[in-house]
This record gives C-alpha cells, structure tokens and sequence, in this order.
C-alpha cells in the first residue's frame, strides 16, 4: 500500500523550525479558518468556566489546560489576516515561541472531547479548533513523533499498529478458526461493509470476534474487506489531512467496491466521528453510503427484532465515548441496547453527553509523554466508576478501553472491564 | 462649546459612527468568511439549521453548573452584572429617553431607588470580577490586555452615573457630561474588544447550535 | 435724593421700620446663603451704604431683563434699592435722550471713577466690526471698554450678557459675544436667566452695597446664593421623578395630576437657578408650577440643546446618517477584508 509522500515525514520541535517554516505554519493556521473558527476565535470572552470543565485542566489544576487558551494561536492568525492592524503589519503574527508553547497543548493536551463546549457561554468549539490548529502544526513537523508514526504507518501499512493486509487476512483465518465462526472476507458484493480499529484486531480480537457473531445474527450481508479495514484515522488525529484522506478513500472504495449501502464503524469513537462527520467534506463529495456506529447498527437491528439477548445480572455501568455520544448523537444508542439486557445497569454521574473523557482520545493514547496526564485523568473516571457501586465498566470504544486498561494497570485498579459488544455477543440468543 | 454640548453632539455622533462602523465591519467579517459547506448528511431527525442555531441562542442562557460547583461564582456573577446593566440600560426613565429619541420607542421607566441598587449591585459585581481575573491563575493566564480595558469602559458609566445622580460631581452640567463621555468611550470601545461578544454571541451560538444539531448531538 | 444720603436714612424717610429692615435683611442673608450672623452685619452695612452710581448698557437684548426688574410690586423693599440706586444712565429708564443721556453717562463715569458699576444687558455683536448694534455713533465693543475701564465691577445681566443668550444661537449672524469675553480682568458677576429673577438681582447689588465686596461666585461667576443648585433638586415635583411617575404629553393624566415634566422635555437638572426656591411675581409661582417644563433659560447655550420639548437626554445631533453611512462602510470592508482573507487563505491552503 503506498500513499502520497509529498509532506514533511521528519518530526521536528519548534526550535529547528526556519523562518520560513514558522511563516508556512502560520499560513496553514489561516488556511483553516472558515466561518465558523473566525467567529470562534473572536467570541471567547475570557471567563475561565471551560478550565473546570477539561479534564486535563480537572485533573492537572495546570491553568494551561484550560480550553479557552487554546484558541490562542489560531485567534492570532486569523486577527492579523482582518485587522487593518495587520494590514499594516503592526499585529504580531504565529511566532516560533507560540508553535514551542503550544505544541503540547494542542496535542497531548486535548482529546478533542468537546466537553468544554457545553459550559461556554459563546459555544465555542474547541474542538474544531483544536483540529484545524493541529492541522498546521502537523504541517511543519510539529507533534508528538510517535502520533505521527501512527499516521505515517497507517499510510504506508494499512493500520497505525502494523496491522497489514497479510496480518488482518491471517487474523481472521486464526479468528474464524479459533472460534468456529464465520468472518468474510473480501466478498464480492455485500450490503454491509464492517470496518475495524487495528486496536481491537491486535489487542481485542475477541471484540471482532464478537462483532462478527452479532452480525451475523442479525443475518444481514456483510464483509470486511482487505482494501478499506482501518477506520481509526491517525490522519485526522495528527493533523495530517492528506494522510486523514488517504485513509478515508481506502474505506470509501472498498465500499464501493462491494456495493455496500452501509459501512459500520465499530467500537471507536474518533473513528466513528471522522468517517460520520468528517469523512464526505474531507474527500469532497457526498458519500455513497451511510456510515453507522456498531452501536447504531445493532440498535436498529435489535429494533427491528433481529437481536435478541440473554439477561445479564451483573451490575454495569457505561462509559461513554465523547465521539459517540456527546459529538457524535448517538448518546442513546448503547442504552438501548442494554435496555432489558442488563438487569443492574447503573449511569455515571455525570453522563451521557456531560460524561468524561477518558483521556485517550484524540491520539493522545498513542502518545507516550503524555501518558502521565493521561494517567491521572483516568483517576476522574475510577472515581465516577467506583461510586457507581457496579462491578463492571463497559464502553463501546477500542481507543478508550485500551486508555483505561493502561492507565488501570498504571493504578494497579483492578476494577472489571469490558466491552458492550463483547458483552452482547456472550450473552446472543442464537436463531436457528 | 461647553462640555456638555461637545458630550451630547460631537462625541456622541462621532462614537455612534465609530460603533457602527465597527460592529458592521466585524460582523461582516463572521458573515462573509466562507464555511464550507457541511457535506456529510444530518442526522435523522435534525431540525433545520437556522431553527436549531435560533434555538441555541436561547437555550444556552440556563446556566450550566459543574458537579464540583467551581464555576457557580463565575455564573451567577455574570447573570447579575448582565442584569443589573439590562436594568439600568432599558428601565432608568434618562436611558429611555435617549433610546426613543434616537429608535422612536420607549416603554415604562422603573422607580429609581431599582435603579440604584441595580447600579450598586452591578459595580460591586464588575468589581468582584476583576478580583477574580486577578486571583484565579486560569483568568490571569488567559487574560490579555482587552479584558481590563473592556472591564474599565464597562464600569466607568457605571460609576460616573452613580456620580452624577448621588451630585458628586458638581454641576450636573459636568457631571452629566463625564457621564455621556465615559458612555462614548464604551461604544468606541465597544466592537474593538471582546464587548463585541453582544453580537457575536448570537452567530457563535447560532453556528454551534446547528453544527452539532446536524450530527443530533443535544448538549 | 442727594447723593451722600445712606441707605439707612432712605429706609426711614420712606417709611421703613428698623425692625423691618432688619427682617429683610435676614431674609436677605439668608437667601444668599449667609450664616445667620451675617444678617446684622448686613443691615449694618447696609444701612450705611452711600448711594452706588450704576450705568446700565443695553447692548443685543429685547428689554425683557428690564421688564423683569421692573414687574416688582411695589412698595417692596427691593424697589427701593433700586430706588436708592444712582441709575446715572439707562436707555429704557432714563429721561434724558441724546446727547444729555451719553452726557450723563461721562459725568456719572468722570465723578465715580473706580467706584461705578456697570451694569450690561445684552450680548455684543463682534463680526464686521461690530456695526450691527451702534449707540450714538460707537459701536457695543468701544463703549463697553470705554465705560468699564474705570468701573468698580461689571454685572452681566441675563442670559444674552452672560453667555450670549439668543444673539449668540446658531448661526450667529452678528458674532455675538457675551460679556465675560471682553472685560479682562475687570470683576464681573453673571445673573443670567431670560429673563433673570428679579431678587438675585437685587440681593447681589445689596451684597455689594453692605459688604463692598462680590459675593461668592461660582465658576461662570454666578453667585452661587442663586445659583448653586438645579431646578431639579429643589422642584417640588421631584418625588415623582424619583418614582417613574412622569407626564407623557402636556395634557395627559399624569401632568394634570402634577407628575413630572421630564419626560416632556424639563430641562430642571441642568438649569442652575433660583426659580424653584425664590419664584417669581413675588413669590407666586413658577413655570413648572405653572405646568410647564424649564427651559434652563440661565444655561449657557440653552437655545441650542436639541429643542424646548425634547427630553434631556434625547440626542442633540442627527444619528441616522452618520450611523446608516458607517454601518454601510463597515459593511462595505468587512466583506472586502473577509474575501481578501479568504482568497489568501486559499493560495496558502495549496502551499506544501
């Protein structure tokens, strides 16, 4: 598999940047702003209410958290490109120290959760912000090596963990094998095409497994294929749109290919969230299909009465992924789901769309110098689990498990854990 | 020209020009900045974007508390300064006087003693902001030099109003016309800094409001 | 009357007690604002005043000052002040004419020098020389230098003389200037009002004749016995300003049960006077007593405030244009500035 080469592949830090290369950050950052993140970056009034918010700043009491500085540098961007002050070049401009200073706060500081903006009294999404400064950052070098890594292996091995076309063709066969079940491959034509987040495949295979088991309960015609696999989207993530559209085209014609009406994200919150929200403005066109969380797509088939479910006794409680419910609407999907199934279902308080942020989030799993704030954030969420009483914690998300299992190890916290999917698929009643 | 006529004529033609110069000229600048357009579909269900940005604009004035609290100050302290300056703005009988001869329409003025204790209210609650923008690290950090300047032109007719209906400053002539004159700072000032957050609450409400209608995201 | 009587024996050939004078005179002091103390030293001075030469200069003004002074009812004690008074010239007053009048004017000047006063009612037109108001071949400017230049003080009688009244409203065809721009150094007390109350008059002049000094001035050299406090502070309808209870139109409910005029354009806060406390006609009324609005006629600039009828703060200058015109232009480059921004934006998007 081999992708567009063209950007800047060695990771830099601010200090390395020439003069020119700050400018062309600089640039990027403008290029970025649309209506939305002008009015963004105009509206925020200082007051401070998004600090308590973040749970990075919840967590640190480091006042650089807070949301709201952030904005800062695409705020100078764009108020330099309309100010008749910058016209005349008395604004400063996105300076070398700003890329320094803020290079970790975009990135590993931020998981782009939109928690924030539910307290702004403007409404000011962060998140974009976040996304697009992310975007120029990337651009010249700047961001953690290792997130970049992951987008540069998904470009050119087909998933951030390695996981290749011959790797996911051998996992299934071992799957399928392993569990006596049926996971096709590559059909030739199918109404639904299933995606996978390499996380799961290399560190959660029973949730493929478990996915495959729902879907083919539900007996609707389905594939994975080997030419579109990898949903989760370090492009995106790293602020590398051209590796964010290598990955989304990948999907979009291997969905074509098989005539797919549907393409099922599974349990990944950002992978969701991009090829949902993102993924049509990112290649320029209207997709051909929909794009469903597994959550979504098994809450229409329970719906329907194609699912049903053994009752679960033990007591659970739900995280929630932002991606899925907060940004993502489908809040009540994973509900449904678990209506009539888990007997002793407890809610976090806060949760749903007010739920925290596991930490994880926006590539900063896959940073390795923030694992320390991310360990520490995770405390927020023991805490919310533990006063829940209930013995088990589900999400239905690979990115947020894989945060909260290294971060459980991390606090030698030996609370269960588990995925709603996996949890389902155990407790399917199988139709003849 | 005494300085009450220079405050009345002059001053206050030049700062409404200046106003609404820059409030149009910022405005213009959120409004004609293209947004590309969102191809992606909506959620079913979606309600059409400008019922959902309108309905933001209004929904996001419930307060919204944290489990822990820590931002109840900064909330009810914002609710009444706004208030008490909405109070004293449309109900003090002079301020209306002023709004019908320039906008043609007046409504009933409320008794004055309201109008002081709003007056007195709203300046010990701007006060209690700027301690906090001072004490709290994340204010200080985030503060830029626009936050003192907006807060400085936002109580300055706070206080000269006090002044000049408690005849501090003798005589009302002068008094009244410190008093016009800090409000003519206020609306030069106003579309420069972040004041101008009194429209572009609207657009930034309205925008997110859609933005995260369309995916059904109800925050 | 000869010239070195006192006032004391004026007082008493014409029939005053002593014990009414000094009732007046603690009225006086204490209208003046004068510590009760005052009052005996006042009759005292008073009383030993020698007759004060006066010449009146009637320059831009309509008579209406005069008419005033002279509406007193009569036999007050504030009519024989002026009866006391050597009103040595006088236009409206004085029998002479001619000659014999400005005659008179050079003896009153030649014998009291240094110890006159002048008194002006009327602004003076400046532009083209002066030649829109001329007495006797010289014009306001030469014969107000002329007969101040050995005056004692100059009083500045109503608002014309004091601010430039009417003469000076816009456009100002005659370049009126008030008094106050033309004596120098020259002492100068203001009583200005269209017309000006008759006792703030006579309580200065009474001042001066007791104490042969000025009384406290203010610092548009009003005294600020009279005019220390608005109208509106001292309007006995202010109760229902302070509650919102406002008349809407001069016929409404609300101004038939007295409510406040504000809102109908009463200027009484900005209008330092002493109508409100003093009132006119001897005491009877006031105009908003009268149920109408105060016109702040002893405000400097009072004909040009944006109109009689127009509530205080209403705007004093057109808005409509300026604000229509700006909104046009910022609307104007704020689209432009966005455009521009963002076609750069779109060069810088293709950058690599």
């Amino acid at each position: 598999m081999t992708g567009s080469a063209t950007d800047q592949t060695v990771t830099k830090t601010a200090a390395e940047l020439s003069d020119a290369e700050v400018k062309k950050a600089a640039h990027k950052l403008l290029s970025q702003v649309g209506g939305s993140i002008a009015t963004y970056a105009e509206a925020c009034v200082r007051c401070g209410q998004c600090a308590e918010a973040c749970h990075f700043y919840h967590a640190s009491g480091d006042p650089k958290h807070t949301p709201a500085y952030k904005l800062f540098p695409i705020a100078k961007a764009h108020k330099r490109s309309v100010s008749p002050l910058g016209w005349l070049g008395l604004a400063p401009d996105v300076s070398r120290n700003d890329l320094a200073h803020w290079e970790e706060l975009i990135f590993d500081s931020c998981t782009m959760c939109g928690r924030c903006t539910i307290v702004c009294p403007m409404a000011i999404d962060i998140s974009s912000i976040v996304a697009a400064t992310r975007q120029a950052f990337a651009k010249v070098g700047l961001g953690p090596p290792d997130l970049r890594a992951a987008a540069e292996n998904s470009r050119d091995r087909g998933s951030p963990l390695g996981l290749t076309e011959e790797a996911l063709e051998d996992r299934i066969e071992w799957l399928a094998d392993d569990n006596e079940i049926d996971i096709p491959l590559d059909k030739d034509h199918a109404e639904v095409l299933l995606t996978v987040s390499s996380i799961e495949m290399m560190k959660y295979p029973q949730s493929i497994v478990g996915m495959a088991k729902l879907m083919n309960a539900t007996g609707v015609d389905w594939t994975f294929s080997s030419e579109g696999y990898e949903s989760t989207n370090f492009g995106y993530l790293s602020g590398r749109g051209d590796i964010a559209k290598t990955m989304i085209e990948r999907i979009v014609h291997a969905a074509e290919k098989v005539g797919a009406k549907t393409v099922v994200i599974p349990e990944c919150g950002h992978a969701f969230g991009v090829m949902r929200w993102s993924a049509a403005n990112i290649v320029g066109r209207p997709l051909p299909f929909q794009v469903l969380h597994i959550t979504e797509f098994l809450a229409e088939m329970k719906r329907q009465g194609k699912l049903k479910f053994k009752s679960f006794d033990g007591s659970i409680t739900y995280h929630d992924p932002c991606q899925v419910s907060r940004r993502g609407g489908a809040t009540e999907e994973a509900r449904y789901l678990l209506d009539g199934f888990a007997t002793d279902f407890r809610e976090m308080t806060p949760t749903g769309n007010r739920n925290w942020c596991c930490g994880g989030g926006g590539g900063v799993q896959a940073m390795e110098r923030a694992a320390g704030l991310r360990h520490k954030v995770f405390q927020i969420k023991m805490d919310q689990v533990e006063k829940t009483g209930a013995e088990t914690l589900i999400s239905s998300c690979a990115n947020c498990r894989l945060t909260m299992d290294e971060s459980a190890e991390h606090f030698h916290w030996d609370h269960k854990r588990d995925s709603l999917i996996e949890l389902l698929a155990d407790h399917l009643i199988e139709q003849e | 020209m005494d300085l009450l006529s220079f405050a009345r004529g002059p001053a206050l033609q030049f700062a409404i020009g200046v106003f609404c110069f820059g409030v149009t000229w910022r405005l213009a600048i959120l409004l004609f900045t293209p947004q590309a357009r969102d191809l992606t579909p909506a959620r079913k269900g979606a309600l059409p974007s400008p019922i959902a940005g309108g309905r933001e604009v209004f929904r996001r004035m419930w307060p919204e508390i944290h489990p822990t609290g820590s931002n109840m100050f900064t909330t009810i302290n914002g609710y009444v300064f706004h208030l008490g300056l909405a109070v004293i703005v449309f109900g003090f009988a002079p301020h209306i006087q002023l709004i019908k001869s320039i906008f043609g329409t007046a409504w009933p003025s409320l008794p004055n003693f309201v109008i002081h204790i709003a007056g007195g209210v709203t300046i010990a609650s701007l006060i209690a902001a700027l301690v906090k923008r001072l004490t709290s690290p994340v204010l200080r950090l985030i503060s830029t030099l626009d936050d003192y300047i907006s807060w400085a032109v936002t109580i300055a007719p706070l206080i000269t109003g006090y002044m000049l209906v408690g005849r501090l400053i003798q005589p009302y002539n002068t008094a009244l016309a410190v008093h016009i004159l800090s409000f003519v700072v206020l609306l030069i000032w106003l579309p420069f800094g972040k004041l101008m957050h009194a429209f572009i609450v609207f657009i930034s409400r309205a925008r997110t409001g859609a933005y995260l209608n369309h995916r059904g995201a109800q925050l | 009357m000869t010239k070195d009587r006192t006032l004391g024996e004026h007082m008493s050939r014409r029939g005053i007690s002593r014990r009414a004078f000094g009732k007046y005179c603690a009225y006086l002091a204490s209208t003046m604002a004068l510590s009760p103390k005052m009052a005996p030293a006042m009759a005292q001075g008073l009383a030993a005043a020698r007759r004060q030469a006066v010449i009146w200069l009637s320059f831009q003004e309509c008579t209406g000052c005069t008419e005033s002074f002279t509406r007193s009812y009569s036999p007050t004690l504030e009519d024989l002040i002026f009866d006391f008074i050597s009103l040595d010239y006088h236009h409206t007053l004085q029998a002479a004419s001619g000659e014999a009048a400005e005659l008179a004017r050079e003896q009153s000047m030649e014998e009291n020098k240094g110890k006159y006063i002048v008194v002006v009612d009327g602004s003076v037109p400046t532009k083209d020389g002066g030649v829109y108001s001329m007495i006797a071949g010289h014009t306001n400017v030469d014969i107000l230098a002329s007969t101040i230049e050995n005056a004692f003080a100059v009083v500045a009688v109503g608002t014309c003389a004091a601010f430039g009244g009417l003469p000076y409203a816009k456009p100002n065809p005659t370049g009126a200037v008030a008094i106050s721009e033309l004596v120098g150094n020259k002492p100068l007390i203001n009583i200005p009002g269209c017309p000006p109350v008759p006792e703030a008059m006579t309580g200065t002049i009474a001042h001066i004749l007791a104490f042969g000094s000025l009384p406290e001035l203010d610092d548009k050299h009003r005294p600020l016995a009279f005019f220390g406090e608005s109208i509106h502070d001292r309007c006995y309808r202010r109760s229902f300003y302070e509650r919102g209870l406002f008349a809407k139109s001069f016929d409404d409910e609300g101004a038939r049960k007295g409510w406040c005029l504000y809102e109908v354009g009463c200027k009484g806060p900005i209008a330092y006077n002493t109508c409100a406390t003093t009132k006119w006609n001897g005491g009877t009324s006031f105009p908003i007593q009268s149920g109408h609005t105060c016109f702040a006629c002893g405000s400097p600039n009072f004909w040009d405030q944006g109109g009689f009828y127009k509530s205080l703060p209403s705007r004093t200058s057109s808005i409509g244009t300026v604000a229509g015109a700006t909104a046009a232009a910022g609307v104007a480059l704020g689209a432009g500035a966005a455009l521009i921004a963002a076609n750069r934006k779109k060069q810088y998007s293709k950058e690599t």
